[in-house]
């Protein structure tokens, strides 16, 4: 089971209420990841309104994950 | 008719005057530029101007017509003079026909600044004792020792510490004194990229900003004092940087950067710098640099973190398309209003911002490219992701045109109270989130309650027959779901105008 990094930021932050975690998961890749810690955590972005990187570059969703990827889930962000 | 020519006659300033008089025009106001009788320390006793009139007379044309546009004047016309001038002459000559006197005053000074700053046009002195020598009167032509005559006094601003930086010197400065740089929004991120710019001695800075300065600004935009309530941003910005840095010109654009303006004032400037605060705003500025081919600085802020990306349309790189989906709408993450935010923020992220500014004029190395910086100012760390240039866009970026690129206010908003809305047989729909609709639940019976982001997620199927109405806090989210739902097919799909705040009361 592969053991990665997370890493949130803006709205994704406050829902999970940390910053940062480890998980051990299932997730073949960074879209399972995200449903099953959206279903944890209560995430109210749809995956298609927020974008990955893996290991610090954006990423696809379906890519493979890897055993210590970090993974940084990130929403777009307006204010100004 | 162009509003711009030379004679090499003398002018007549009251004939001019009186072939633009004007039945609509309440304010009439004129510049003469005259030939005074001594320059830095030296007795003139006459001079000649020589032009290159073919350029001159085009650039003067449309600096006339880009003030009488800017102005909304009736009229406005410019006159150089050239050949031989005695002490006491008419050199130019600016008059403005507006309706009102503010207007007047203002076209009148941008045209003279204009001309002084952008024509080519040379002045030979002739000085006591008989000698003379050759003044170029145009911008950067290193008039005396780096003065520039054009805007003030450039020396009473100071760059003497900036100037010592091996990698910028004396000919950096002269770049960044050449440099237009055009600053979307003069919020937080905006004061901060503004008075750094300013400071840093960018000879033009063209602030676009539509909306009015409110005390609930004031905490993190000190660019503006508590007497500029109510003032448009633009203006109040100009005004104090013009008194901070008088050697620089500030162009105020109260206007909102929109698809009808985007394009001019991209193709105005050397670099774009995007600190407005909504994701319609930031794609337009994204679509008019590649447009363009003009760099652009973005940045976002949210509550203690920032994101700044450097959009490279100059020289083939990564776009915010590339990075954020075609769902990326406005309303999902919260503003500086509902989402709260502190001082340092933007003024971090726009103090970045107006870094790499000075990086991409100066030509500086370790520019930000391809790349999305991530800042947390909560564990004080940063975050450099790689952002590469989608592979589908080979020229130009494929996506720009698509449904983000014009988002001008169409038939898609309802203005009505809600409760008539309802009496004419909108289905309502609200898409606030649950404490919000507990904290202040609709005045209506028989709505729905659908989250925002479930529609986002595809998980909400519409009849097909039914006109629907979504509702939000502002009209805001409202808005921003009901385009995206119109782009996917959905036409019978409205949003509530002004939200619950403006049409939520009774009727």
């Amino acid at each position: 089971m592969p053991r990665v990094q997370l890493r949130y930021y803006a709205l994704l932050r406050e829902q999970a209420g940390r910053t940062a975690e480890t998980v051990d998961s299932r997730a073949r890749t960074p879209g399972e990841l995200y449903a099953e810690l959206a279903a944890r955590h209560g995430f109210r972005l749809a995956q298609a309104q927020v974008r990955v990187a893996v290991n610090s570059a954006f990423a696809d969703w379906d890519r493979a994950l890897a055993d210590g990827d970090e993974v940084v889930f990130i929403p777009p962000v307006a204010g100004g | 008719m162009s509003g711009f020519s030379f004679t090499q006659a003398a002018i007549d300033p009251g004939a001019l005057a009186a072939g633009m008089a004007a039945p609509a025009a309440g304010g009439f106001a004129a510049f003469e530029g005259r030939v005074r009788d001594h320059n830095e320390g030296r007795r003139v006793t006459g001079l000649e101007y020589e032009a290159f009139e073919a350029l001159a007379l085009d650039e003067g044309a449309r600096i006339v017509a880009e003030a009488k546009r800017r102005h909304g004047v009736i009229d406005a016309r410019c006159v150089h003079r050239l050949g031989a001038l005695a002490i006491g002459d008419v050199a130019v000559w600016v008059g403005v026909a507006a309706r009102h006197r503010a207007e007047a005053f203002a076209a009148c000074r941008e045209i003279i600044d204009e001309i002084k700053h952008r024509l080519p046009i040379w002045k030979k002195e002739h000085y006591e004792g008989g000698d003379s020598g050759w003044v170029n009167c145009e911008r950067c032509a290193g008039h005396g020792q780096g003065r520039d005559p054009v805007h003030g006094d450039a020396e009473s601003f100071d760059y003497s510490r900036q100037v010592a930086l091996p990698e910028v010197g004396e000919a950096g400065q002269r770049r960044l004194r050449q440099a237009t740089v055009a600053v979307i929004g003069a919020g937080g991120l905006g004061c901060a990229v503004l008075s750094s710019l300013a400071g840093a001695g960018v000879g033009t800075l063209v602030v676009v900003d539509h909306d009015v300065v409110e005390p609930s600004n004031l905490h993190r935009q000190p660019l503006y004092a508590r007497s500029d309530a109510g003032r448009p941003k633009a203006a109040a910005a100009a005004a104090r940087l013009a008194d901070y840095n008088p050697s620089i010109r500030v162009l105020p654009r109260a206007e909102r950067f929109a698809a009808g303006n985007a394009d001019a004032i991209a193709a105005g400037c050397d670099v774009l710098v995007d600190c407005s605060d909504n994701f319609a705003t930031k794609f337009l500025v994204n679509d008019a640099a590649q447009r363009a081919r003009r760099p652009a600085v973005l940045a976002s802020v949210h509550q203690y973190e920032g994101q700044l990306q450097v959009v490279r349309a100059d020289a083939g790189g990564s776009c915010l398309r590339c990075q954020w989906p075609e769902a990326t709408r406005d309303g999902l993450v919260g503003n500086c209003e509902q989402a709260g935010v502190i001082g340092p923020v933007p003024a971090v992220l726009g103090q970045l911002q107006a870094m790499e500014t000075l990086k991409l004029l100066l030509g500086l190395p370790g520019q930000l490219q391809d790349e999305v910086l991530l800042v947390d100012l909560l564990d004080c760390s940063q975050r450099r992701i790689r952002a590469p240039r989608d592979p589908r866009c080979a020229g130009a970026c494929a996506r720009i045109g698509g449904a983000d690129a014009a988002r001008e206010p169409g038939a898609l908003e309802v203005a009505l109270p809600l409760v008539e809305a309802a009496a004419r047989g909108f289905r309502i729909i609200d898409i606030r989130e649950p404490e919000e609709c507990a904290f202040a639940p609709l005045p209506v019976a028989g709505q729905q309650a659908v989250p925002m982001a479930r529609f986002l997620g595809g998980a909400i199927e519409l009849d097909a027959e039914g006109r629907y109405l979504l509702v939000c806090a502002h009209g805001v989210r409202s808005r921003a779901l009901a385009e995206w739902l119109r782009s996917q097919g959905r036409d019978n799909v409205w949003s509530l105008s002004g939200g619950l705040e403006r049409n939520g009361a009774g009727s």
